[in-house]
C-alpha cells in the first residue's frame, strides 16, 4: 500500500441470505483521486459503496481507511465516520432541523466545534454550493437539486478526508442533475477524494480519474474513462455499454 | 339528589376531586413519558438483552388490566416486604400502564423517521446516543403529538382507578362513590364527575392539536 491511498478494499466479500452481493472485490483509492464506479442495477455498486463506511457490513475481508482497519461497531467506528463523507441518493436531510442546522449539527455535535464558528463555516458552505439564501428553511421547503447540494455541503462541514457518493443524481428531476453535478466536478478539481456510484456517463468520462465496472457483486474491470468507454476489454462490460448507448 | 343539591353539599369535594385526578394525571404521565422514552431507546438499541427487556415490558404493561394491577401492588406487594401507601399504587399502576403506550407511540413515531436520515447521522460519525438525542427522539415525539394527547386523555381516566383504594382526597370517581355510600346521589352524582372529565379532555384534545401544528414536521 503506498502511503498516498486513502481508502483501501481488501477481499471484501459479502451475502445477503443466499446471494453473494460483493465476491472478492479489492480496490484502493489514492488522494485526490475520483473513482466512479458504474454497472447494471443490482451489481453491488451501492453495497460497495457503502461497505466503506460500514453503513454495510461484510462477511470478511478489511476494509483500511489511511492504513487503518475500520472498526466494527462503537465509538472508534464513529469516530472513523465523520472523516469520510457520504452523500446519498434521497438526501436524507434531516427533516427537524434548518438547512443551516442540517450543516452545523455535525461539527457542533460531533467535532464539538463552537457554535458561532461553526455557523460561519456553514454559510460559506452553504455559498459555496449556492444554497445560502435556503439557510433558515427547513429541508422540505427546498427542490431536491438543492436539498442534495446541502447534503454535500453538510459532508463537507465535517472537513472529510474523502467522500462517498451513492447514485447522487438518480432520485433528481433532469433539469436538477446538472446543479448537483457541476458542484461535484468543483469538488473534484479542488482536490476531494471521492468514490462516486452513478449512472451519469458523460459525467464519469469527464471528471473521473478512473472508472470501475462491477456486475454480479465482481469487480470486472477498472480503467481511465477513456480507455473503460473507447476500448472495454471485457465483453460484459461492452455489452452494458451497449446498452445504455440506446 | 338534584344537581345543585349536590354540588351545595360536595361541591368543595367534587372540586378537591377534580384536582386529584388532575394531579395524578400529572405525575402519571409525566412518569410515563420518561419511562416510555427509556423503554423505546432499550427497543431500539445494539444491545440485545435491553431490546428483548423493552419489548417484554412493552407486552406485559400494554396488557395487563389496570384494576389487575392495582390489586397486585396492593396486595402481592407487601408479601415481598415492600409496602407503598395507596396513592403510590394507584400512581404507579396509571404510569406503567401508559408508559408502554407511550413506547408503542414513540416507536410509530420512529419508523415514520426512515432509515435515511439515521444513516446520514451515522455517516457523519454520530455515535448511537448522539442519534438518539439529536435526530430520532426528537422527531419521533413530535410525530406522536396526536397520539400522546390520546394517551393523556386515556391516562386522565386510568386514575379513575383511585377510586378503588382509600385516599384522601380521592379523585373524581372516588367522590362519586364517596357521596352514594351516604345519601342517594345516583346517576346525577356521576354526572357531575363525568362532565369534569369531558371538559378536561376537551381543553387537553385542543392543547394537543394547537401542539401538533405548531412542532409539525415539514415532510
Amino acid at each position: 500500500m503506498s502511503e498516498n491511498t486513502v481508502i483501501e478494499l481488501k477481499h471484501i466479500d459479502k451475502h445477503y441470505g443466499n446471494l453473494h452481493v460483493l465476491k472478492d472485490v479489492n480496490l484502493s483509492i489514492k488522494k485526490g483521486e475520483v473513482v466512479v464506479i458504474i454497472g447494471p442495477s443490482g451489481s453491488g455498486k451501492s453495497t460497495l459503496c457503502r461497505t466503506i463506511n460500514r453503513l454495510e457490513g461484510i462477511d470478511s475481508g478489511e476494509v483500511l481507511i489511511e492504513g487503518e482497519k475500520l472498526p466494527d461497531s462503537g465509538k472508534e467506528l464513529a469516530k472513523l465516520r465523520s472523516r469520510i463523507g457520504m452523500v446519498f441518493q434521497s438526501f436524507n436531510l434531516f427533516a427537524h432541523k434548518t438547512i443551516l442546522e442540517n450543516v452545523t449539527i455535525g461539527p457542533v455535535e460531533v467535532l464539538h466545534m463552537n457554535k458561532t464558528e461553526a455557523e460561519k463555516e456553514a454559510m460559506e458552505l452553504l455559498k459555496r454550493v449556492g444554497v445560502a439564501s435556503q439557510a433558515n428553511k427547513v429541508p422540505a421547503q427546498l427542490s431536491g437539486g438543492q436539498q442534495q447540494r446541502v447534503a454535500i455541503a453538510r459532508s463537507l462541514a465535517m472537513h472529510p478526508i474523502a467522500m462517498l457518493f451513492d447514485e447522487p443524481t438518480s432520485a433528481l428531476d433532469p433539469e436538477m442533475i446538472n446543479e448537483v453535478l457541476n458542484v461535484m466536478t468543483e469538488l473534484a478539481r479542488e482536490g476531494m477524494t471521492m468514490v462516486i456510484v452513478s449512472h451519469e456517463m458523460n459525467f464519469a468520462r469527464r471528471v473521473a480519474d478512473r472508472v470501475v465496472f462491477m456486475a454480479d457483486g465482481e469487480l470486472i474491470e477498472e480503467n481511465t474513462p477513456e480507455e473503460f468507454f473507447e476500448h472495454p476489454k471485457t465483453q460484459r462490460a461492452k455489452d452494458f455499454l451497449d446498452s445504455i448507448k440506446k | 339528589m338534584s344537581i345543585g343539591e349536590l354540588l351545595s353539599v360536595y361541591g368543595e369535594k367534587y372540586l378537591q376531586g377534580l384536582l386529584t385526578t388532575w394531579e395524578l394525571t400529572i405525575f402519571s404521565f409525566i412518569g410515563a413519558m420518561i419511562i416510555g422514552v427509556i423503554i423505546t431507546v432499550f427497543r431500539v438499541c445494539p444491545i440485545k438483552p435491553l431490546r428483548l427487556f423493552g419489548e417484554f415490558y412493552v407486552q406485559i404493561f400494554r396488557n395487563i388490566p389496570g384494576a389487575a394491577l392495582l390489586i397486585l401492588l396492593v396486595y402481592a406487594l407487601p408479601e415481598l416486604d415492600l409496602i407503598l401507601s395507596y396513592h403510590s399504587c394507584v400512581l404507579t399502576a396509571t404510569t406503567l400502564i401508559p408508559a408502554s403506550f407511550c413506547s408503542e407511540y414513540l416507536m410509530s413515531g420512529i419508523n415514520a423517521i426512515g432509515i435515511g436520515q439515521i444513516e446520514a447521522a451515522r455517516s457523519i460519525g454520530m455515535t448511537f446516543p448522539l442519534m438518539m438525542r439529536k435526530i430520532v427522539i426528537p422527531q419521533a415525539v413530535r410525530f406522536s403529538i396526536l397520539p400522546m394527547t390520546n394517551l393523556l386523555i386515556a391516562t386522565m381516566l386510568t386514575t379513575s382507578l383511585a377510586s378503588q383504594v382509600p385516599l384522601s382526597p380521592t379523585d373524581l370517581t372516588g367522590v362519586v362513590s364517596y357521596i352514594n355510600t351516604r345519601s342517594v346521589g345516583g346517576v346525577t352524582s356521576f354526572l357531575i364527575s363525568a362532565f369534569f372529565y369531558c371538559i378536561t379532555a376537551v381543553v387537553i384534545g385542543q392543547l394537543g392539536n394547537l401542539l401538533d401544528k405548531k412542532v409539525r414536521i415539514l415532510r
